[in-house]
C-alpha cells in the first residue's frame, strides 16, 4: 500500500521548518504637525523617541534644519531618519558649491522626494514634512509618504498622532463642515499656539508623545526656536 | 636639441617644460577654422547667430545646425569640429534635464556650462564608462540663456574647458574682426532688436559668402517665450532690415 | 483588514450639563464600495436610552435584535425601565457570552438614568469589556480621528445646542479623513424631557 503522510522534508529530516524573516524596520514613532501661514510657516515634533513601551529619549528632536528658510520633519524609524536627513545635507552643501545659490524650498522639496523614491523597493521607512518658506515669500508646508509622493499642503500632521491630529487641523486651519468661516488667513500666533494645544491634547491620548516638544517659525528673518514641557508619562 | 614643439605635443597628459599643453593649444586653434558664431546679451534676453558654410549649391543647407536648444530657456551656437559638439550637446542637454528631475527648477546658465566644462577636460582619462576622449573637443561654444536670478547670460568655453561671462563674444574663424566690431557697437542698454540686427551686419562683414537667409542661423533666447529658433522667412525680415 | 472594518462606521458619545449626544455616520458598505447610505447603526432602547452598534454589519442587526428582545422580558418581568447603566451590564454579558466567537461589534451606550437624569456614557470592546467615562466615548473604524477631535473640542458643562454643535463638528471632521465612514450623520440630543433628533448635510464622498 501507499502511505498518505506526507514524506519529511530532506533539509529539516522531519523537524518543522523554522523561517527566517527579514525586518530591519523600527518604528521609533513620533509625531509631526506643519501649518503654512502667508509669509511664516511653523513646524511642530514631539521630543519623545520610543519603541513599543521603552521610551529611549525624553530630549529628541525630530526637526532638521536644512536651510535659514526650510525644516525638514522627520519620524518613523530613526536610523531611517537620521540617515536620510545626511544624505539631504550632503545634497544641499554639493548644490551649494554647484550653482552659487541656497537651495530654494521647492527644489529641496523636489530633492526630497526623487532621493525617498530612489529607494523604491527598500524604502526609507519615514514620514516626513517640509515647512519653509518658498520663492514669493509665502509659507509652504510639503506633505510625504515614504516613497517619495509628496505634495503642497496649507498644513499636514504626520507620525503616530497624526491620524488624530488631522481632522482637527481640517476643522480649526481647514475650517471644513463650517457654515459661514472665517476667511482671514492665520496668524503666526495662532498657528503657534494651535501647535502648542495640539500636542498637549495627543499627549493626552497617544503614548508615544510626550516629555515636550520643538516648534521651530520660518519667516523671511530666518529660524526661531520654541520649546515646551509635555507631561512626562 | 629638440625643435619647438616636436617633442611634447603629442600626449594630452604630458605638460611642455614650459608648462604648455599643446594638444588642448592647437584644439583651440582648430576653432579658427571653425565658421564663425557671435552671441549677445542684452537686458532683454540673448541673440545668437551664426554663418553657414554651405559648400555646394546641391547642399541641402537646413541640415547643417549649429544653434540648438538646450533647455527651454538656453541655447547653444558652436564652432570647430561638428561631431565633437554633438558630444557635449548631448551631455548639456541630459544635464539641463536631470537638474529639472531633481529640482523641479530650469538650471542656472552657469551650471550648464560648469557641466559641460567638466567633460570637457575629461580627455585623457581612462575611465570605464567610456565616456572620456582621447583627445581634446574641437569645439567652442557659447551659451545663451536666462537666468531666474540674474536675468539674461552669454557664457563662452573653448577646449580646455575653461568659460567665462561675456556680454558679446563672437568665435571661428572670423572672430578677430567681429570681436573688434562687438567691442565697438555693444552698449549696456542695447535693446533685442538693436542686437539682433547688429549681429547681422557684423556677420556679414566677416563673412565671405554674401549673407543669405540659406547660410546664416538666428536664435533668441529671452524670459517670455525662451528658446526661439527664427524661421526662413523671420532672417529674411532682419536682413532686409539691415 | 479587520472584520470590524468589513462594512466601515463610527459612532461619538458626549455627556454635558444635563444632557447627553450620540451621533453617528449612516454609511453602510462592503470593503471599499457603498451600499446604502441610510444604514442605522444606533438604536433607540428606551426613552433617553441610546445603544450604538458599529462593526460587522449583520451583527449590528443582531444584537440590535438580542437587546430589544432581553429588554422587552425585564421590563415585562420587573414593570420598570432600565437604567443606562443596567442596560450596559446586560449588553456586556451577552457579548461575553460569545467570549470565543464574539459578535464583531465595539458598541456605544448613551443615556440618561430614569430616576436621577444622571447622564451615563460607556463603551465595550468587542467581547464586554466596558468603559464608562466622564467625558465621551467613541467607537468605529475612524476611532483615532474622532478620539483627537474629542479631546481638543469637548470641554465640561455644555448645554444641548454646544454640546449638539460640539458632536456634530467632531463626527464630521473625524469622518471625513476615514474613507469608510461618512454619507450622512445621525445626532441624537438627549434632555432631561425630550429627545431631538436631527439629521447632518455632509459631503457625500
Amino acid at each position: 500500500m501507499m502511505s498518505h503522510e506526507p514524506e519529511p522534508s530532506p533539509t529539516t529530516c522531519g523537524a518543522p521548518l523554522l523561517q527566517r524573516g527579514f525586518d530591519p524596520y523600527r518604528d521609533n514613532a513620533g509625531t509631526l504637525v506643519g501649518i503654512a501661514g502667508e509669509d511664516f510657516a511653523v513646524i511642530g515634533s514631539d521630543l519623545r523617541l520610543s519603541l513599543g513601551f521603552s521610551i529611549f529619549s525624553r530630549d529628541q528632536s525630530k526637526l532638521f534644519k536644512l536651510t535659514d528658510r526650510a525644516v525638514l520633519g522627520s519620524s518613523g524609524c530613526w536610523a531611517d531618519c537620521v540617515s536620510l536627513n545626511k544624505f539631504l545635507e550632503i545634497r544641499l552643501k554639493t548644490y551649494g558649491f554647484e550653482h552659487n545659490q541656497p537651495m530654494s524650498t521647492k527644489a529641496i522639496a523636489q530633492c526630497c522626494s526623487t532621493m525617498l523614491y530612489s529607494r523604491r523597493f527598500f524604502p526609507y521607512f519615514a514620514w516626513n514634512i517640509l515647512a519653509g518658506i518658498d520663492e514669493d515669500g509665502k509659507g509652504a508646508i510639503y506633505s510625504y509618504d515614504p516613497v517619495g509622493n509628496f505634495e503642497r499642503v496649507p498644513y499636514q500632521a504626520a507620525g503616530n498622532s497624526g491620524p488624530q491630529v488631522l481632522p482637527f487641523l481640517d476643522s480649526i486651519v481647514g475650517k471644513k463642515n463650517q457654515s459661514n468661516p472665517d476667511k482671514a488667513p492665520i496668524t503666526k500666533e495662532r498657528a503657534i499656539n494651535l501647535i502648542k494645544d495640539i500636542f498637549i491634547s495627543a499627549a493626552e491620548r497617544d503614548i508615544t508623545v510626550g516629555d515636550g516638544t520643538h516648534i521651530i517659525v520660518i519667516t523671511k528673518d530666518g529660524l526661531e526656536e520654541i520649546r515646551l514641557d509635555l507631561r512626562k508619562d | 636639441m629638440f625643435m619647438t614643439r616636436s617633442e611634447y605635443d603629442r600626449g594630452v597628459n604630458t605638460f611642455s617644460p614650459e608648462g604648455r599643453l599643446f594638444q588642448v593649444e592647437y584644439a583651440i586653434e582648430a576653432i579658427k577654422l571653425g565658421s564663425t558664431a557671435i552671441g549677445i546679451q542684452t537686458s532683454e534676453g540673448c541673440v545668437l547667430a551664426v554663418e553657414k558654410r554651405v559648400t555646394s549649391p546641391l547642399m541641402e543647407s537646413t541640415t547643417i545646425e549649429k544653434i540648438v536648444e538646450i533647455d527651454k530657456f538656453i541655447g547653444c551656437a558652436v564652432s570647430g569640429l561638428m561631431a565633437d559638439s554633438r558630444t557635449m550637446i548631448d551631455k548639456a542637454r541630459v544635464e539641463a534635464q536631470n537638474h529639472w528631475f531633481n529640482y523641479d527648477e530650469s538650471m542656472r546658465v552657469e551650471s550648464c556650462a560648469q557641466a559641460v566644462s567638466n567633460l570637457a577636460i575629461k580627455f585623457g582619462d581612462n575611465d570605464d564608462d567610456g565616456t572620456a576622449m582621447s583627445r581634446p573637443f574641437g569645439v567652442a561654444i557659447l551659451f545663451a540663456g536666462i537666468d531666474e536670478k540674474k536675468g539674461p547670460q552669454l557664457f563662452h568655453m573653448d577646449p580646455s574647458g575653461t568659460y567665462v561671462e561675456f556680454l558679446a563674444k563672437a568665435i571661428g574663424s572670423g572672430c578677430e574682426g567681429a570681436q573688434q566690431a562687438l567691442q565697438e557697437k555693444y552698449h549696456k542698454s542695447m535693446t533685442l532688436k538693436e542686437a539682433l540686427k547688429e549681429i547681422l551686419v557684423i556677420l556679414k562683414q566677416v563673412m565671405e559668402e554674401k549673407l543669405g537667409v540659406d547660410n546664416v542661423e538666428v536664435a533668441t533666447i529671452t524670459k517670455e517665450a525662451g528658446f526661439h529658433m527664427f524661421t526662413k522667412d523671420q532672417v529674411r525680415e532682419v536682413i532686409q532690415d539691415i | 483588514m479587520s472584520i470590524l472594518a468589513y462594512n466601515g462606521g463610527i459612532v461619538i458619545a458626549m455627556k454635558g450639563d444635563g444632557c447627553v449626544a450620540i451621533a453617528t455616520d449612516r454609511r453602510l458598505g462592503v470593503e471599499g464600495r457603498t451600499v446604502s447610505i441610510d444604514f442605522e447603526r444606533v438604536f433607540e432602547m428606551g426613552p433617553r436610552l441610546f445603544v450604538g452598534l458599529p462593526g460587522l454589519a449583520t451583527d449590528t442587526i443582531t444584537v440590535s435584535q438580542k437587546l430589544r428582545f432581553d429588554m422587552n422580558l425585564y421590563e415585562l418581568q420587573e414593570n420598570r425601565q432600565m437604567t443606562p447603566k443596567t442596560f450596559a451590564t446586560l449588553l456586556s454579558g451577552t457579548l461575553y457570552e460569545k467570549r470565543f466567537g464574539p459578535y464583531f461589534i465595539e458598541p456605544v451606550v448613551a443615556g440618561m438614568d430614569p430616576k436621577t437624569n444622571e447622564p451615563y456614557v460607556a463603551c465595550m470592546d468587542l467581547i464586554g469589556s466596558t468603559t464608562e467615562t466622564v467625558d465621551f466615548v467613541v467607537s468605529g473604524t475612524a476611532e483615532e480621528e474622532a478620539y483627537g477631535m474629542c479631546e481638543t473640542l469637548w470641554r465640561p458643562g455644555m448645554k444641548p445646542d454646544e454640546l449638539f454643535e460640539c458632536i456634530s463638528q467632531c463626527v464630521l471632521n473625524a469622518m471625513d479623513r476615514d474613507a469608510i465612514s461618512g454619507w450622512g450623520v445621525k445626532v441624537h440630543v438627549m434632555e432631561k424631557d425630550k429627545v431631538t433628533t436631527r439629521y447632518l448635510k455632509t459631503r457625500m464622498d
